[in-house]
């Protein structure tokens, strides 16, 4: 109970993992961080978890399979390629043992001064269309949701989508129509459609997530692997940025 | 919580405060103060003047000295003179204030909000010399230079006191009908939000445009326009190209029709008042302008449309009764049509099943066409109400003729084909529109 209105399981931990973050002192959440927020509210997420050491890493890796994903996990790296801080297609243990001090010796001299809480070691995902959710509060409008195709798409050619949150599923697939790149989502040159379904789940949730929490100020997934359709989609990255606290 | 706009638009009586002369940079105040008496001269109200020169015939020179109770005043001031004269004449009962006065001092602006607050005011401003229009009462509370206003059921919002001109110069040049006018100036009182919230109640108005500079609430905008669309077409201009992305986004998802171009709002607005909401997009073309017409395939499409060419049933009813008329894709009538030839024509196309609206495309000074074919053109448009018909008179001297014959009919005359394929293009999205509320 909570003000005498009872929370949602998901809105409680929610909650929790953004009050965790805060209590630290922290705007920015970690990947990992940022998914189980994610995987709470119920976007499909690729399996991370967090090894402090090497061991941890391998024992971890035994049950997420090979291959898989490293990623550099530490509350002052952000920009986690910028500091060669991720290697992907890790298809052994004798692989991981080398990636692992690679990437954590990588990141140390990226920032020296950087806490290293260890490495993620995450589920690999196949090839698929990327795409970005995105959220962020608006200061006029509020609550809002962007999509996007990844990559250069976003970055040079500016080809995203606007919604207000929250938003009906015809409003989000009227997004992901709208921009100019669809035709690469619809299928074109005999590649099968991806499936659309799957992403108009996810940015209607990231709609729901921004409305219930106006303190995210910032929200990115990017990418989002889009399989074929009935494939699903799953969010690959989550950067989620908290508001200044009131 | 909107405020009751009332007083703003239908004050039973007015006071007018200014000064007639003035030297210098304050001679701006005495121009609009002259402007705007002069404009209250058709107002079926009381009004009242106090001219501070004491220069204005009939007119008072002290400000607490004017009649008790009072809906609107009008304060026409440079701000040195603001802050002394405004306290004096609010000693006496005001219900709404239009501010003209401009490039308030912060500690002004903070000062004339206490007052407001305080008297419980009603504030158009500051720097809304744009001020309000109601034709349905005279209601001239503006410094335009004598503006000529038709009275009809377009209703205009404004922020900027020089797009506030513009659209009042606009709807001279298209002899639009206006229902009711309002420029917010910097909007520290009542704001686009609060005029759209009356307007939507407003039995005079039918289409409402509204020019955006900024906005500082966005979320309660649309949220308003929300409600509004659901009666009326809204349609907004985007005055600034700081407003992009989100701003965009969200008008679209309220149902709202954006555009950027300042020609077009005018002409399409009123449009969407005298022809329905169109189902499709497939566009019939009737004309005498061949030449014309040939381009209307490019247009169309670049609004998203497409012509209609009629069914061979259509076409076989059209040239069996007139054998001169050329059907290749648009429907040629000849440069000697008259009404009744565009009569028959228009009604066979509106009764074709693959026609979604119909563009006529007219040239007047070379054919044998006259003003009172152009009306009977007009008839036929009255008549269908699922299918939008509209005029497009693309020689300038033609559609100045068409602009004044048409101005009070149900036929919408465009310009230039582009505008009337854009015109059509709203039309369909009003229609898509209406129809997503339907299922929700």
């Amino acid at each position: 109970m909570f003000l005498g209105v009872s929370m949602t399981a998901e809105k409680r931990k929610v909650t929790e993992i953004i009050n965790l973050v805060q209590n630290e002192g922290r705007r920015e959440l970690l990947e990992l961080e940022g998914k189980q927020v994610l995987a709470a509210w119920g976007i499909p997420v690729n399996r991370t978890e967090l090894a402090k050491n090497l061991e941890e890493a391998v024992r971890i890796a035994r049950e997420v399979h090979y291959p898989l994903v490293i990623k550099i996990a530490s509350p002052n790296i952000l920009h986690k390629s910028e500091a060669k801080g991720v290697k992907v297609g890790i298809a052994s243990e004798l692989e991981l043992r080398q990636a692992f001090n690679e990437v954590v010796n990588n990141a140390r001299a990226y920032n020296p001064n950087a806490n290293i809480l260890g490495v993620t070691i995450q589920e690999y995902l196949p090839p698929a269309r990327e795409v970005v959710v995105g959220g962020l509060q608006d200061p006029s409008f509020g609550a809002t949701v962007m999509f996007g195709l990844g990559g250069v798409w976003v970055e040079v050619l500016k080809d995203v989508s606007f919604r207000l949150a929250p938003l009906s599923a015809e409003d989000a697939r009227e997004m992901i129509q709208e921009i100019k790149g669809y035709p690469v989502l619809a299928g074109t040159r005999g590649a099968p459609p991806a499936d659309v379904d799957a992403l108009v789940d996810i940015i209607q949730k990231v709609g729901q997530l921004m409305h219930e929490f106006p303190e995210i100020a910032e929200l990115d997934i990017n990418p989002v692997f889009a399989f074929q359709s009935g494939k699903g989609a799953v969010a690959a990255d989550a950067r989620i940025v908290l508001g200044e606290k009131k | 919580m909107s405020p009751e706009l009332k007083a703003l638009f239908e004050p039973k009586s007015v006071v007018v405060l200014g000064a007639s002369e003035l030297m210098g940079e304050d001679s701006l105040y005495a121009m609009f103060f002259r402007f705007i008496v002069g404009n209250f001269s058709k107002f079926k109200g009381k009004v009242h003047i106090v001219d501070l020169s004491g220069k204005l015939e009939g007119s008072e020179k002290k400000p607490n000295r004017a009649p008790r109770d009072r809906d609107l005043a009008v304060v026409v001031l440079p701000k040195e003179l603001l802050e002394k004269n405004l306290p004096k004449l609010l000693t006496r009962k005001v219900r709404a204030l239009i501010l003209v006065s401009g490039d308030l001092e912060k500690k002004q602006e903070e000062g004339l909000s206490n007052l407001v607050k305080r008297k419980k005011l009603l504030l158009l401003g500051p720097n809304a010399a744009m001020g309000v229009i109601n034709t349905a009462n005279g209601l001239m509370a503006t410094a335009a230079r004598e503006p000529i206003i038709r009275r009809g059921h377009l209703a205009i919002i404004t922020q900027d006191s020089s797009i506030a001109a513009m659209m009042l110069d606009r709807v001279h040049f298209h002899n639009a009908g206006i229902s009711k006018f309002a420029c917010t100036g910097e909007g520290l009182g009542v704001d686009e939000t609060d005029l759209l919230e009356y307007l939507v109640r407003d039995k005079e108005t039918n289409a409402i445009c509204i020019c955006i500079n900024s906005l500082k609430n966005g979320r309660r905008f649309v949220e308003v326009i929300r409600e509004t669309v659901k009666e009326k077409p809204v349609m907004v201009l985007k005055a600034s190209p700081r407003l992009e992305g989100v701003f965009e986004a969200a008008l679209r998802q309220a149902g709202a029709l954006l555009t950027e171009n300042i020609g077009e709002l005018i002409p399409i607005a009123e449009g969407l008042i005298k022809q329905p909401p169109m189902r499709g997009n497939r566009i019939a073309i009737a004309t005498n302008f061949p030449g014309q017409a040939i381009l209307a395939a490019r247009y169309l499409s670049e609004a998203g449309l497409e012509i209609a060419t009629p069914s061979n049933e259509t076409a076989k009813k059209i040239t069996k009764k007139y054998p001169s008329v050329r059907i290749k894709g648009f429907v040629d009538l000849g440069a000697t049509a008259k009404a009744s030839h565009y009569k028959f024509v228009i009604e066979q196309l509106l009764s074709d099943e693959g026609v979604a609206g119909v563009m006529v495309i007219n040239a007047i000074r070379s054919s044998l066409l006259e003003s009172e074919d152009l009306c009977e053109i007009a008839e036929v448009a009255k008549k269908s109400n699922d299918k939008p018909v509209i005029d497009v008179v693309t020689c300038d001297e033609d559609y100045a003729i068409a602009r004044e014959i048409l101005a009070d009919t149900k036929l919408p005359a465009y310009d230039r084909i582009e505008n009337g394929a854009r015109a059509l293009k709203m039309h369909n999205l009003r229609w898509k529109m209406l129809e997503k509320l339907k299922q929700k």
